[in-house]
């Protein structure tokens, strides 16, 4: 008893946070779903760069057999993930890209005023509806994908692709509020960084054997895009020479949590506020 | 002369207000430098891969092909449609309707002003990628370069003119940005931009060919490249002088409804 409730106890602020993460974000939600005519163009322009996206990758699938060795449905399955992912990303998490504006203006006060993890409320502060139409189609074209690969679909192997989808959403996510930390530093209406490192995510779309050494180290190692589309679609397709790789997939995610976490954390010291 | 001295200094502020946003203007180049770098290795990929020629394309074709779509592209930026989409949102057009100026002209001054400073950059980064990708060829024959400055030029107007009617649906949607990331998504693909029309299946190219966005960056593209005997290229600079001409008086027809929709609204 005693022992429940001291995990009860450490448990709560967890708990709180995710609830209060929650109640920040249906604020957000209230907001733009009082215009219901955006919210409908914001869905369907997201749908819409998918599908014209699907028709370059097929219109080219029509002229050759495969990219490298990649075939149509393992190149989908990348395209996909990237763009779950990142309707992840726009939808729980737009927050991010807020920052810049809120520590340049100095309206970052508010939120160290409130007794809540500057961090939960970063990310809670705004909502990105196309989000929506990425995750849905996205997952539409993941199922599709999934029914193409060759292998035998065992539980097991279901809950691996959970955890790897999962995971690849979780570094997007880390790698957007990691570069958005660069706003303590910067110290502009708007930082260039988070920019500047989304738009590597273009080199994920495709499969990595196609890029030169160089660009390869900089989406494995340096910000590792690849661990959201390339390593877990060469797991989910059983392509032996990269599965293994795409099973470090929930390690990366760790690890790239931890850094963004520790930048803001490290950014978050300099914070001055602005000078009124 | 007098009166386009006006249109002329609108342009230059225009100009001079990309120089002081420099940062800005960064952010909108490096957004598309990854991905014309992940399209060079994507394309090369293809045609190393392939033993012929792939929709009638070389790859030293296809390389010049890539780089000619990437700087038409970089022309106009975003910039030019969300400022536009975002004076008319928020109600600064009420000065533009108090000011003894054309709106449409105006708008066209401020989306030309900052052409030579992103031409310019363009050209750079070109550079820098060409260099990388082993180089890219002048056309061979100086008359097609001639033609094809003509034919980027009404590229761009076509542009300016399919901005402008898409800026217009801010005054009936504030849900802007979705509207300018569909009007992207659709431009890039019927355009050429990602891939030569010819790839195309049949039923895609019939529809690609009745858009106005083949005229963005296939036409000028096909142009460069001298892939078009005289009678066609004729035929296809004149389909985008129509379309630019069409474009920019529906632009007028949507400013007159909408204006008149504000004034109504406005009380």
């Amino acid at each position: 008893m005693a022992a429940r409730l001291a995990l009860a106890t450490r448990l709560r602020p967890a708990y709180r946070l995710v609830f209060l993460y929650f109640r920040c974000l249906g604020q957000q939600m209230k907001a733009i779903l009082a215009y219901e005519a955006d919210f409908v163009v914001l869905m369907i322009s997201a749908v819409m760069v998918q599908l014209t996206g699907l028709l370059f990758i097929w219109t080219i699938f029509q002229r050759i057999p495969n990219i490298n060795g990649w075939t149509f449905w393992q190149v989908v399955m990348m395209y996909a993930l990237i763009f779950v992912t990142e309707g992840v990303g726009s939808l729980f998490f737009e927050g991010t890209w807020r920052l810049s504006n809120l520590v340049y203006t100095g309206q970052f006060d508010q939120i160290l005023v409130r007794p809540v993890s500057p961090i939960v409320q970063v990310l809670a502060g705004a909502v990105g509806f196309n989000g929506l139409g990425n995750i849905v189609t996205g997952l539409f074209l993941i199922g599709v994908g999934i029914a193409n690969t060759p292998v035998a679909w065992t539980p097991g192997r279901l809950l691996m692709l959970v955890i790897l989808i999962a995971s690849a959403a979780t570094i997007r996510v880390a790698i957007n509020l990691g570069s958005a930390a660069s706003a303590f530093w910067v110290k502009a209406p708007w930082s260039m960084v988070p920019m500047f490192v989304h738009q590597l995510g273009e080199f994920a779309k495709y499969p990595i054997t196609i890029y030169s050494v160089a660009v390869q180290a900089l989406i494995v190692l340096a910000i590792p895009f690849a661990f959201v589309s390339f390593f877990p679609t060469a797991f989910i397709f059983g392509v032996d020479a990269w599965s293994i790789q795409g099973l470090l997939t929930p390690l990366v995610a760790i690890y790239c949590v931890l850094m963004a976490v520790w930048l803001f954390r490290v950014g978050l010291r300099r914070y001055e506020s602005s000078g009124h | 002369m007098g009166r386009y001295r006006k249109y002329v200094s609108l342009a230059r502020t225009s100009l001079e207000i990309t120089f002081v946003y420099r940062a800005g203007f960064a952010l909108n180049m490096i957004g598309t430098i990854f991905y014309v770098v992940a399209m060079f290795y994507l394309w090369q990929t293809i045609f190393l891969g392939s033993s012929s020629a792939l929709g009638g394309f070389t790859w030293p074709e296809m390389k010049a092909y890539l780089l000619v779509s990437f700087l038409l592209n970089s022309l106009m930026t975003w910039f030019a449609e969300w400022n536009m989409s975002m004076d008319i949102k928020e109600g600064r057009v009420a000065t533009d309707l108090a000011r003894p100026m054309d709106f449409q002209a105006s708008r066209m001054a401020t989306a030309f002003g900052p052409l030579p400073f992103e031409l310019f950059s363009a050209l750079v980064v070109g550079a820098i990628v060409a260099t990388v990708f082993g180089g890219i060829a002048l056309p061979a024959d100086p008359a097609h370069l001639v033609v094809f400055l003509i034919s980027a030029a009404l590229a761009t107007l076509i542009k300016f003119g399919m901005v402008y009617c898409v800026s217009m649906t801010a005054f009936w949607t504030t849900g802007i940005d979705g509207v300018m990331v569909g009007r992207v998504a659709i431009q890039n693909i019927f355009s050429g931009a990602l891939i030569p029309l010819v790839f195309f299946p049949d039923w895609l190219r019939a529809l690609a060919a009745v858009l106005p966005f083949q005229g963005m960056i296939s036409t000028p593209a096909l142009t460069y490249l001298g892939k078009m005997d005289g009678p066609t290229t004729a035929l296809m600079i004149g389909l985008q002088a129509v379309w630019a001409t069409g474009l920019l008086l529906l632009g007028r027809l949507a400013w007159r409804g909408a204006v008149r929709a504000v004034t109504i609204n406005g009380g």
